[in-house]
């Protein structure tokens, strides 16, 4: 069937919507990252031919960013694969109150994340924090669970997997909903174990909602903003500052739109080379598996 | 057939669970009566033939701090509505408050209350109006010499300062007899406090990575005779073994226990709240704090000394600059009564409330001179000789990137993550960095402009 | 197990309750004797300038007006979409995915320019423009899962008898889209209540602020205490309006994730 007028028109109204939102952003910011535009230049665009992208390659601090950044999304994701696994079999069971049982996990991802950022930072508080006066009644000193850098990285991933993890295992609940339920009866009838069940029948059949949950979840760790920046601001010492607060700072704090767009497209295209090639195994996986390996 | 499934289809119900819809449609009524009110109201308060309206952007102390002044502008002057705004409190707060308002093109407040390290970057950004028009150099002329700098950059006026604070000294003078001299005996009274048990820390500052911090680099910094900028090459000088010096202070202050370790996450709250419960023996804080100690029924009410700040041994000390002062906002429809609203708000008249009631430091010198206010407020005569020898921050539009780096570093230090002379040296290279590529020619960074 | 699971979904949460509940002397210092239990944290913040509840009215317009327009925008598109067939509908439904997964913080700077250049800023409609596009990937994507699922002699019928796109939606087709409407709404609403970076950069007016900018921005309303207490308050209050929604839609919410998406 060709594109016909009329469903060409259908399309049109939404279709101008995203190009302004996505696609005009990824051109601008390619443009001005060929530009200075700073305080220094009165907020006017000059260009400075390949000066940010320059700037960009020596900056330390981008490609610190970029490791934390990346070490954070690969943590808390691979921590809420395994968690929303666990989490989507429990409610899948035919449980007395599932309904709200689902609800009240759901819970965590349906709130705002600067909600409970700040909610993390009181409890981690030092010296007045829950944990800490736990700590304290314990007859330990208190600790500065965010003044050090590795204990403020793992409840930044924590909290990042605390309000995430529900999404996840709403997606493989889906998955699990989709597999039908005489399947796993012929297994059972067949005398295989629950064990057995999950790896010959379950995890295959949920292979393709755990790939959609990777990548998307991937991608929107790799983009974290607002956790790090109600929770720790980037700190201490710039060890947890991820790719797009420094962005934001650049622009927001710094005035320079220049540079914060090339951090900003940079940003992108790592992601999208991360994403592609993240995809591109997990559908050779995903042939290999339905051509050469066992049913 | 098909007709049947097809009608059969048309009556079928929504299928929208019973509870939602009626949850959704619950929401929905009252958004939609929030709706029907809240332009109601707009309409209202813009439709009286009205007294020309004049806004300004303030921190929350501060708008609640010139309540009243206002109040009372508002019954002297009936052609003018001066609305202060009340922004967030934190100062990294209401500069991005204030920058997206800006960014966004339609400021929504005449005025803006300029913390002193902004202004560079706002003058650069070409956010001001220039006050040369309305007020002469005979005005600076009658403040105090801290209270001057800061305010003009170029050749014009580009601010009009309402408090003329600086970093200050807090001490207990249950637990000593004088305040310390320098660093030294700073160091050496906490330890003898702390072996004598009289109190379990000894000295308490802002360690968060975050503006507090840059303030107490630079008093620091001072103290150990290093230099953050150098205004006559336009470039920073980190690395400095002076600056390596004063940096492992502040670094040997966590190692050895005089400060605790939490001290590297603490704002000017967190330090005198822990200071007001009688934890500590010393505190660097603004002026404000030691009314809000003596206000509140703590510990330490009574017992507390205010003092300038300290310097190693052999050096000159300073506090650093932490001024706020009001500026114009280019684009206001009314500078001239915005401009008799700064007049206002920074004359003397205001300036003496802000004094006795919040303990903010004046920057007229006849308010110093006042035999009345002297004795009503107590802090005066340290604020006035902190007033003589005060540390700015580089007055640099770069400032923001520099003031980032530096905090970032140094609090990278304080949590055990580089050595001192690692982490100013890294600092040092990426300032010159920053500025180099703001700049766009490799010249800036050591030769000269 | 299952006990686990809640503690650990709603532990953080009921501690934010029992902080929004105590006085802020007994947050600092246990209180020894006198009552440590109050209400002045929710006093506070209701009684703000502006109050709470006013964040809670901005955010549901926003959410709201965000839906609708989501729903007027995606439903005709995903339609559209649903009726063509190879490469060309291939490349639509990657590059809708594509831009399902983008984190929207990397679009705030060229979106503040565009709402100043547009005069968009301060506006709560306005701010819903952005959000039905960041949506509208999403609701495509699940919507036309949910038309590739109705029998297709349905509409033939519905042809025959001479109704026109228009109608043929209207009475047959959306009717029986209703489940996938509405739990594509709920999903949209709940992305929109949560943004962040846009609306930090897009509202800059005290009384327009929405939910999660305002939440950040309480610490401003003391001085000399650090406000837990009237964060926990916070907190909790802005929390009330979710528990209400997911518990009454969570059955809408994961049978609309069932029926779709996936099938991309």
């Amino acid at each position: 069937m060709k594109l016909s007028g009329a469903k060409a028109l259908l399309m049109l109204p939404a279709l101008l919507l995203l190009v302004a939102v996505f696609l005009y952003p990824l051109l601008r910011y390619g443009w001005l990252s060929g530009h200075a535009s700073s305080v220094l230049t009165g907020l006017r665009p000059v260009p400075n031919g390949g000066a940010n992208w320059q700037r960009l390659i020596e900056d330390v601090r981008f490609w610190k960013d970029a490791g934390q950044t990346l070490r954070f999304a690969f943590c808390s994701v691979a921590l809420e694969l395994a968690g929303g696994l666990g989490v989507a079999l429990l409610l899948h069971q035919p449980l007395r109150g599932r309904g709200t049982l689902r609800a009240l996990t759901l819970l965590p991802w349906a709130l705002p994340t600067t909600v409970m950022a700040l909610g993390w930072r009181w409890i981690l508080n030092d010296p007045h924090g829950p944990l800490n006066a736990a700590l304290r009644s314990l007859g330990a000193p208190s600790y500065g669970f965010l003044t050090t850098p590795a204990t403020t990285w793992f409840f930044a991933v924590l909290a990042d997997v605390w309000k995430t993890m529900p999404f996840v295992a709403l997606l493989l609940l889906a998955g699990l909903q989709s597999i039908p339920a005489d399947l796993e009866e012929t297994l059972r009838l067949e005398g295989a174990s629950r064990i057995q069940i999950l790896r010959r029948l379950t995890l295959p059949l949920l292979v393709p909602y755990l790939s959609l949950a990777l990548l998307f979840r991937l991608a929107q760790a790799l983009g974290v903003f607002d956790l790090i920046q109600v929770l720790t601001g980037g700190g201490p010492g710039g060890s947890t500052e991820s790719l797009s607060l420094y962005a934001y700072l650049n622009a927001m704090r710094f005035l320079d739109f220049g540079y914060a767009a090339t951090v900003m497209l940079a940003t992108f295209l790592l992601l999208a080379v991360l994403l592609g090639v993240g995809w591109l195994l997990l559908r050779r996986a995903r042939i290999a598996r339905t051509t050469g390996g066992p049913a | 057939m098909p007709l049947r499934r097809l009608r059969a289809g048309l009556r079928r119900p929504p299928g929208i669970p019973g509870p939602l819809a009626v949850g959704l449609s619950a929401l929905l009524a009252a958004m939609l009566l929030a709706l029907g009110v809240a332009p109601g109201l707009g309409r209202l308060q813009g439709a009286a033939p009205q007294p020309v309206p004049i806004r300004a952007l303030m921190p929350a102390p501060l708008a609640d701090a010139v309540a009243g002044p206002v109040a009372r502008f508002n019954a002297k002057n009936p052609g003018v509505r001066l609305e202060v705004i009340r922004g967030p409190l934190d100062t990294e707060a209401i500069s991005d408050l204030a920058i997206s308002s800006l960014l966004l093109g339609e400021a929504p407040f005449d005025l803006l209350l300029v913390d002193v390290s902004w202004l560079a970057k706002y003058v650069a950004a070409g956010w001001f109006t220039p006050l040369d028009g309305w007020f002469g150099p005979e005005v600076l002329a009658a403040m105090e010499p801290g209270a001057r700098l800061g305010n003009s950059i170029g050749d014009h006026l580009w601010r009009m300062p309402l408090t003329g604070d600086t970093g200050l000294l807090y001490w207990r003078t249950d637990l000593m007899d004088r305040p310390p001299r320098d660093t030294d005996e700073l160091v050496a009274i906490s330890r003898d406090l702390q072996r004598r048990g009289k109190v379990p820390w000894g000295y308490l500052w802002q360690g968060r990575q975050y503006e507090g911090l840059s303030c107490v680099m630079v008093e620091v910094l001072q103290a150990f005779g290093a230099r953050w900028w150098d205004g006559a090459s336009g470039a920073t000088a980190l690395d400095s073994p002076e600056a390596v010096a004063a940096a492992s202070w502040l670094d040997g202050l966590l190692r050895h226990g005089v400060s605790p370790a939490s001290v590297a996450g603490f704002t000017e709250n967190d330090a005198l709240q822990m200071f007001a419960a009688g934890e500590a023996a010393f505190l660097r804080n603004w002026p404000y704090a030691w009314r809000e100690i003596e206000k509140a029924d703590g510990p330490i009410r009574g017992k507390v000394g205010v003092t300038t700040v300290v310097a190693a041994p052999g050096r000159q000390a300073g506090g650093t600059l932490g001024t706020w002062g009001l500026s114009l906002i280019r684009g206001s429809p009314h500078p001239e009564e915005a401009v008799t609203a700064i007049r206002w708000l920074t004359g003397e008249t205001v300036q003496r409330q802000l004094a006795l009631e919040q303990g903010y430091a004046p920057t007229w010198s006849r308010l110093y001179d006042d035999p009345e206010l002297q004795r009503q407020a107590p802090l005066l005569v340290v604020q006035r000789a902190a007033l003589q020898h005060p540390e700015p921050r580089p007055l640099t539009a770069a400032y923001a990137q520099l003031s980032d780096l530096l905090t970032r570093q140094v609090n990278g230090m304080l949590t055990g993550q580089e050595a001192p002379a690692a982490a100013m040296a890294s600092a040092q290279r990426q300032s010159l960095q920053v500025l180099r590529s703001m700049v766009g020619t490799p010249a800036a960074a050591g030769t000269g402009p | 197990m299952r006990l686990l699971v809640l503690l650990w979904s709603l532990g953080p949460l009921l501690w934010q309750l029992r902080t929004s509940l105590l006085r802020p002397e007994a947050l600092v210092a246990p209180m020894a004797g006198s009552n440590p239990w109050t209400l002045a944290n929710y006093q506070l913040v209701l009684s703000g300038d502006p109050p709470f509840w006013r964040y809670l009215t901005n955010s549901g317009l926003v959410g709201l007006a965000t839906t609708l327009l989501t729903l007027l925008l995606a439903v005709p598109c995903a339609y559209a979409l649903q009726h063509h067939r190879g490469a060309w509908r291939w490349g639509a439904s990657v590059a809708l995915v594509a831009a399902a997964m983008f984190p929207t913080v990397l679009l705030f700077l060229a979106l503040l320019e565009i709402a100043r250049s547009l005069g968009l800023a301060n506006s709560l409609l306005a701010l819903s423009l952005p959000y039905t596009a960041l949506s509208l990937p999403l609701a495509v994507l699940l919507l036309r899962a949910g038309f590739a699922d109705l029998p297709g002699e349905l509409e033939d019928a519905a042809r025959l008898e001479g109704l026109g796109l228009g109608q043929r939606l209207r009475h047959v087709l959306l009717p029986l889209l209703a489940p996938t409407l509405a739990s594509t709404a709920i999903l949209v609403f709940l992305a929109s209540w949560n943004e962040y970076a846009i609306a930090l950069t897009w509202i800059s007016r005290n009384d327009l602020l929405t939910l999660p900018i305002a939440i950040a921005r309480i610490g401003g309303s003391s001085v000399f205490t650090i406000p837990y207490g009237a964060f926990a308050a916070a907190t909790v209050l802005g929390s009330l309006p979710l528990l209400l929604l997911v518990l009454l839609a969570q059955r809408a919410i994961v049978s609309g994730l069932t029926q779709g998406a996936i099938k991309g």
